[in-house]
């Protein structure tokens, strides 16, 4: 928790108020691998800071095959986003994918603490800017880069990534087949 | 709920109807699992024949099938491993048979999550096949650069061991007939052999391990290609003594011809009893996942043409799973 703090002093002045709220509203937690923080269809009050390991959020398609949305490593956030600002229930499930460290926070209250402290409107809209870049970056990646492309620009973003998940995991995330992934790889071998 | 049920044994035609049922009530240990899709396997049909009245009494009217994947809806207090919402496959246990149905109970030991990169109809084709080709392949001890006879490679538990053995790193020998050749080579046998024109006996000479999945006259040639102190494997063969006694026939011996063979090759004779196991069916998940397995389906039919894919299942034909969309 220190460590998120830290970086948000980095951005905003912290008054010592704001402070306490924020350790009154999160919980840090210790999951073992395979452990499920949000499962599609149930009801989602949480959101995730990553303090250590890696997790990534899914769904899974009516046929019952899953589609990876988003990995996510040390200081990044991870929860149902879909969810949590339209009150649905998770279209997602977010599941750790390695032993993760976390610190977990009431959404509904995080969301709420530009109303408390109206130094955080800035900030909560800046992280809010970022989210939608990524977001639209991954959008017009998918529509116009090969999945050869696709894969190097994965490898590039997100190194660390790669040693934590599983092939079908990626090929989930890109888009493709696990074949086809495997056959990008054996070319970059090759190359 | 709607089930396909057995109501008499004989012909397929006859003997299956569907029956609107109450849901089945849950347990401590069980899960309740809408049902997705479910597979269909010889037993299945056998059983429905009244072959197996002996040795697996059933009442009737029953559910019919074994093989199911599908979503978790309600769980038993006992049941911690599972959630509402998990996607599972399972072969369920035989107090509990009746996966052709829109909902079923099954202790969640004999449950696990699916795999995540595969549909609900690939899923259900794999619990009795997947579960039978690891657990003889896993009591003939098989390790790396073994040689291994699987007979049957395009059969629902021959396709599903070939990649099971080759992911263990052994070399395979596999039967087949030439219009299976080319398929069941992709599953990454070393050497097919075309029974039509090949005796493999003649080509498959002092393996390490036989997984006999055709049983009469295959189940004793078995013992002329194991080498001396090799194991026969054998899901379909007579009993071995272990076996009978856990089926309560403590007085059986082995057919003398058997005993034999088997003696003179110093060789193992395990009859193999599958048995469901959820740890088992995680364990071939992973192997799922990273595509060392890949489920073979010949045909998917609607819930409504369950009795039709019964009919096709006893052609004997097909090449892989037939596999029940029910929701």
């Amino acid at each position: 928790m220190e460590d998120l703090i830290k970086k948000i002093k980095a951005r905003l002045i912290l008054c010592p108020e704001a402070e306490d709220f924020l350790y009154s509203i999160s919980k840090e937690k210790t999951l073992p691998k395979g452990e499920v923080l949000i499962r599609q269809g149930q009801v989602v009050k949480n959101t995730f800071f990553v303090t250590a390991g890696c997790l990534r959020s899914y769904c899974t398609d009516k046929n019952g095959k899953e589609h990876t949305l988003l990995f996510a490593i040390k200081d990044w956030w991870i929860s149902d986003y879909i969810a949590i600002h339209t009150d649905e229930l998770a279209t997602l499930t977010v599941e750790c994918l390695t032993d993760s460290k976390v610190i977990e926070f009431n959404a509904k209250e995080l969301d709420g603490i530009h109303s408390l402290f109206p130094e955080f409107e800035p900030y909560q809209r800046n992280n809010l800017e970022r989210h939608v870049v990524s977001l639209h970056r991954r959008i017009m990646n998918q529509l116009q880069l090969s999945a050869a492309e696709r894969y190097d620009l994965f490898l590039k973003q997100y190194p660390e990534i790669e040693q934590n998940t599983r092939n079908f995991h990626i090929a989930s995330y890109l888009g493709v087949t696990q074949q086809s992934l495997s056959r990008i790889r054996a070319e970059k071998v090759r190359k | 709920m709607r089930a396909l049920q057995i109501i008499s044994y004989g012909e397929i035609k006859d003997s299956l109807v569907f029956n609107e049922l109450s849901k089945p009530a849950v347990q401590s240990n069980d899960v309740l699992i809408e049902v997705k899709a479910a597979a269909i396997n010889p037993i299945d049909k056998s059983i429905i024949l009244g072959n197996l009245q002996g040795l697996l009494p059933i009442p009737l009217p029953s559910t019919s099938a074994y093989d199911v994947s599908g979503i978790v809806l309600e769980k038993g207090d006992g049941v911690s491993n599972f959630e509402i919402g998990d996607l599972v496959y399972s072969r369920v246990p035989q107090e509990q048979m009746g996966t052709l149905a829109e909902y079923v109970a099954v202790n969640s030991a004999a449950v696990s999550k699916k795999p995540g990169n595969i549909s609900f109809e690939e899923a259900a084709s794999v619990p009795l096949a997947g579960l039978t080709a690891f657990q003889s392949l896993e009591a003939a001890g098989i390790k790396k650069d073994d040689r291994v006879l699987i007979h049957a490679g395009s059969g629902g538990v021959g396709s599903l061991a070939i990649q099971y053995a080759k992911a263990q790193g052994a070399f395979v020998y596999t039967t087949t007939s030439t219009t299976n050749l080319g398929w069941v080579k992709a599953l990454g046998a070393d050497r097919v052999i075309d029974y039509k024109t090949e005796d493999y006996r003649g080509i498959a000479k002092d393996v390490d391990i036989v997984l006999d999945t055709l049983g009469q006259n295959h189940t004793l040639e078995s013992f002329e290609v194991v080498k001396q102190g090799g194991i026969v494997v054998s899901v379909v063969g007579p009993l071995d003594e272990a076996s009978a006694k856990m089926l309560g026939m403590s007085d059986y011996k082995l057919p003398e011809a058997l005993a034999k063979a088997s003696s003179n090759k110093k060789a193992v004779y395990k009859f193999i009893l599958m048995h469901p196991n959820g740890a088992h069916l995680n364990e071939i998940k992973s192997l799922i996942e990273d595509e060392k397995i890949k489920p073979i389906i010949d045909k998917v039919y609607p819930f409504s043409e369950s009795i039709e894919a019964f009919t096709h299942l006893a052609t004997g034909r097909a090449k892989g799973k037939i596999v029940v969309k029910v929701s």
